[in-house]
């Protein structure tokens, strides 16, 4: 009772203090850090270059900054010796708590203050893909929470030390910890959440969780801490040890800091999010066990009920097997390690199974003993929330109402040691979703709606080959387009259809592909009549299978469509994001060395350039293209840094690789477009350079090098290094 | 409200002792004067009546509950003036009055500010922040707070000191109307202040109580020890404690304690502060 009055006198006090409102205005501030300084999520998506960073900078600014004032406020009492007025009247133990629910409190003002100040400058940066939700989120998750524990951290610094000078060595050091050595350890970074990327135009709820649940882990802990130092407040003008005597004799105190202390470690110890795969990636030994003898494979089908508010599945599978080895058999299936296995039955009849604690890959190894009967029918349940692999690049399960994405093993289990039968590994896969998501396999195969249910869900089908399979879903629009002999299905994201129509998306798909088809060939993996283009959550990249292709979202941003040196409108930036269909997913580059200025940005901005030059004509593209690459080339080429690098290697690290980064980027995408266009003029002009690039696009592959090198590019051109020369 | 101190000892951990086997029966309605040198245990007796401190042998017992189980019973009754304190100087007098009345839970804060405000005369700078404050008035406001909700202990470690005469004697008359229902315990090196209004004094020192008694009863216990006399060479001065050298027209005129006066020292009607000093002066000797 007398804290609850204590309070607000507490808060008014702290609040009259000119330092608390140089701390609330700074941390208010703070978030601009994350604009031009500190920038940890690395993706180019809206939300990640103007939410996630601004949101994790103000939180790191502001924890340090509360961590500080509650130093100083602690102290203060001390210093200024008030505390021998106040421990005469109250007890101190009750005062440092008052003292803490009144910082609490100015972080909670402060964090609010921020929302407000922030959402118009957010909404603007940020433009058509904003959401409050996401805005809500993110600055409580990835700026507010670390304000407490901050507050915590320092106050307990402080309580266990009685100094103040110590205390905020000891909370430096901490804050540093996180900013060094745990910056990837995603649930030790107490202070710089492991956010690589936010999406802008799907959901972000499984990094928000995972977010949450980093930042709960810590507040339970710092709170856990923050008790033991409360029993260590000096009492009786005793020491620490005395003090902490005396406390624990109320038997509660310590239980609660007991309680707190466990419940952080069960949560660390818990987390439902990453998995334990091994580490080496040259490790494959699932793909190393051997085909269970004289079984083979004859379907597969599932029944899988994605829970898109709990982020979990639930799902059904059932496998039928020939045996003709007449005997027992272990079969191996790889489970997504967050998932739960049970009811295994083969025939009816419950068969024994286990789940191995070793993982790879995002796997663990299920193994069910079949019976030595012909005909198998292996039936099994599954649930659980799926875990990812990647600390530092969480999101690709995502799961909700907006998208999902079930790869492989989080789908249903996938078998890994029986051979295919006559029809390969035939499976039908039946998916109940929201009635707002289309459900798209990631192949050629189509869904279908098979059933409308009353509880406003809807059940997919369709058919698959192979023991896995990838399923991508959410509220996505689709178009439908004729080009290049084939109908391109194009899926993206309701979110972003003002972005798309206005860069004019299905303008540009059939553009493309219809140059792309004409000029260099049909893509590798196309069905034939049906290509599905799937714009993706942001997965740091793009990649393709039999019938369909992946569009990263990352690259049809509208600052990345708005980038002069992909493309002089946006809608010339989507036709070069499209071409890297051709030039870097349907032929490969080597990206080992970044800073080479051949890679596949260099035929794409050329691809571009002659696309542009078809449908606006040759002045158009002569101004915005080539005089653009020569002019920048130009530059370059009288770049101080350039002329002498000697000068560059003395800088800074970071300034360094800042400018190097500029240097290569203008190597990328100009140099290289303007040798390609040199290599057009020496090889014989357009027609001869379209030969020469469908030559290449249709090469025959080395599987264990499938690259195409800057080498085989010249030699196709009969040309040597020295002739592309620019200077 | 009683306090009872019992065979209380004191020992700080770098090993110095500053109580030994202290007993003491403290009683409402009564203003008890803490005199003492320095070092004389005087601040470490007011911190563990305060609970600020643990003996480290014997029990404080308030109204007979020990402490510090009673500590919040003492705290609830307590209003405290240590001679070392701090205020918040970024608040103002009411504003901190204020936190102390809730530190307290007083129900009526606002009427008990008025009247501590009143009686510390600083009803003028009520709303003055007090970083501008002077080193009286901070004092005062020390004062005030000790004196919000009319606690029925009340105890002062040099209350007096930054105040000027007038306010001195303001203050001495608050406190002695104040000990008419209450347990006042003051602790001052100003013998006036306890002289004038104590009606109990405690004189320590080294950690011991050396008198418990009225002032007059103290004042009889140097009679025929006090005299005066004109100054004489060093040597001749040995045994005796000079209180006072008063330089006049005929010479200086000494006044001086002893066990046994001088057959040249006339005899004088001792003071308090000559009983305080012959008693400890004594316990030197001793």
């Amino acid at each position: 009772m007398k804290m609850l009055r204590l309070f607000p006198l507490e808060l008014r006090r702290l609040l009259q203090s000119r330092l608390t409102w140089l701390i609330l205005l700074l941390t208010v501030l703070s978030p601009v850090l994350g604009l031009v300084l500190y920038k940890p999520a690395t993706s180019t998506t809206m939300l990640s270059m103007y939410l996630a960073n601004p949101a994790i900078a103000g939180g790191v600014a502001g924890a340090i900054l509360f961590g500080l004032v509650a130093i100083f406020e602690l102290d203060r009492a001390r210093r200024s010796r008030v505390d021998i007025l106040t421990d005469a009247v109250v007890s101190p133990l009750t005062t440092a708590l008052t003292r803490l629910l009144a910082l609490l409190t100015a972080a909670v003002l402060t964090a609010g203050l921020t929302m407000l100040v922030w959402l118009p400058i957010s909404a603007g940066l940020i433009g058509s893909v904003f959401t409050g939700a996401n805005y809500v989120l993110a600055y409580l998750l990835l700026m507010g929470l670390a304000l407490p524990l901050g507050i915590l951290a320092a106050a307990a610094a402080y309580q266990f030390t009685r100094r103040a000078d110590l205390s905020i060595v000891l909370f430096i050091a901490f804050c540093a910890l996180s900013l060094t050595v745990w910056a990837d350890d995603w649930q030790l970074c107490w202070l710089n959440p492991c956010v690589w990327a936010l999406s802008d135009d799907f959901s972000n709820f499984r990094v928000f969780r995972s977010v949450a649940w980093m930042r709960l882990t810590w507040l339970a802990a710092l709170a856990g801490a923050w008790t033991v130092s409360y029993l260590c407040i000096r009492q009786y003008g005793k020491g620490i040890f005395g003090s902490l005597a005396r406390s624990v004799r109320r038997v509660y105190r310590p239980v609660i800091a007991a309680a707190l202390l466990a419940c952080s470690v069960t949560a660390y110890a818990a987390q439902p999010f990453i998995d334990h795969s091994n580490p080496d990636l040259t490790v494959m030994s699932f793909y190393e066990i051997p085909y269970a003898e004289g079984v083979t494979f004859l379907s597969r089908s599932a029944q899988v009920f994605p829970d898109t508010s709990a982020g979990t599945v639930t799902g059904r599978a059932s496998y039928q097997f020939q045996n003709t080895s007449g005997q027992e058999q272990s079969i191996f299936f790889g489970v997504n390690p967050g998932y739960t296995i049970s009811n295994v039955k083969a025939n009816g009849a419950d068969v024994p199974f286990t789940v191995s604690g070793y993982q790879e890959y995002n796997e663990a190894r299920l193994e069910v003993t079949i019976p030595a009967e012909e005909e198998v029918e292996l039936t099994m349940e599954y649930s659980g929330f799926p875990q990812e692999s990647l600390p530092t690049m969480q999101g690709g399960k995502e799961l909700s109402g907006e998208y999902l994405c079930l790869e492989n093993s989080a789908l249903s289990p996938r078998v890994m040691n029986v051979m295919p039968g006559e029809e390969g590994y035939p499976a039908v896969i039946e998916v109940t979703l929201p009635e707002t998501m289309i459900a798209i396999p990631f192949s050629s195969s189509q869904a279908e709606v098979i059933s409308e249910n009353a509880d406003g869900t809807r059940t997919w089908r369709y058919e698959h080959n192979g023991a896995g399979g990838i399923l991508y879903a959410g509220d996505y629009v689709r178009e439908d387009i004729e080009a290049g002999g084939m109908t391109i299905q194009f899926y993206y994201g309701r979110k972003h259809q003002a972005v798309m129509e206005e860069a004019g998306a299905v303008e540009a798909v059939k553009a493309v592909v219809d140059y792309c088809t004409e000029h260099y060939g049909t893509l590798s993996f196309g069905s034939g009549e049906t290509l599905k283009l799937i714009q993706s959550r942001v997965a740091g990249g793009g990649y393709a299978v039999g019938g369909a292709s992946l569009l990263d979202e990352a690259d049809f941003t509208i600052a990345n469509l708005g980038d002069a040196d992909k493309g002089a409108i946006p809608g010339e930036v989507f036709i070069h994001e499209l071409v890297h269909q051709w030039w870097g997913l349907g032929n490969m580059f080597d990206t080992v060395d970044p800073t080479s200025p051949w890679s596949s940005e260099g035929l794409t901005v050329y691809t571009t350039y002659r696309i542009v030059k078809e449908l606006y004509g040759e002045a158009y593209a002569q101004e915005h293209y080539v005089d653009q690459w020569r002019q920048a080339v130009d530059d370059y080429y009288l770049n101080f840094y350039v002329r002498n690098p000697e000068y560059l290697e003395v800088l800074p690290e970071a300034v360094q690789l800042g400018i190097s980064n500029s240097l290569s980027s203008v190597r990328r995408y100009s140099e290289m477009p303007l040798k390609i266009l040199k290599a057009e003029q020496l090889a014989g002009g357009e027609e001869a350079m379209d030969q020469i690039l469908k030559g290449l696009f249709n090469r025959e592959l080395d599987p264990m090098y499938p690259y195409l090198t800057y080498q085989e590019f010249l030699d196709a051109c009969h040309l040597t290094e020295e002739e592309l020369d620019l200077g | 409200m009683q306090l009872n101190i019992q065979h209380v000892s004191m020992t700080y951990p770098n090993g110095k002792q500053a109580l030994k086997d202290l007993d003491l029966e403290l009683k409402t309605p009564s203003l008890i004067g803490l005199l003492g040198p320095n070092g004389a245990g005087k601040s470490t007796l007011m911190k563990l009546l305060v609970a600020a401190l643990m003996p480290t042998a014997g029990s404080i017992l308030v109204d007979g509950e020990p402490l510090p189980k009673a500590d919040r019973r003492l705290k609830a009754q307590l209003g405290y003036l240590p001679q070392d304190f701090g205020l918040f100087d970024e608040l103002t007098v009411t504003e901190f009055l204020d936190y102390m009345a809730a530190l307290k839970g007083l129900p009526d804060p606002k009427a008990a500010i008025r009247a501590v405000v009143r009686a510390v005369n600083l009803e003028e700078k009520a709303r003055s922040r007090i970083r501008t404050l002077s080193g009286g008035q901070r004092q005062r406001v020390g004062i005030a707070q000790a004196l919000l909700g009319d606690p029925p202990l009340l105890i002062f470690d040099e209350p007096t000191v930054g105040l000027d005469p007038e306010e001195r004697i303001h203050f001495r008359n608050l406190f002695s109307r104040a000990a008419q229902d209450r347990l006042v315990l003051l602790s001052t090196h100003i013998i006036e202040d306890v002289q004038s209004v104590c009606d109990c004094l405690v004189v320590m020192d080294h950690g011991q109580v050396l008198f418990t008694g009225t002032p007059e009863e103290l004042i009889r216990s140097a009679q025929g020890h006090v005299g005066v006399f004109w100054e004489r060479e060093e040597a001749q001065e040995a045994g005796l404690h000079i209180t006072a050298r008063v330089n006049t027209s005929q010479g200086v005129r000494c006044r001086a304690v002893a066990d046994q006066l001088p057959p040249y020292a006339q005899a004088e009607e001792p003071t308090l502060e000559d009983a305080y000093l012959y008693l400890t002066s004594r316990e030197a000797v001793q």
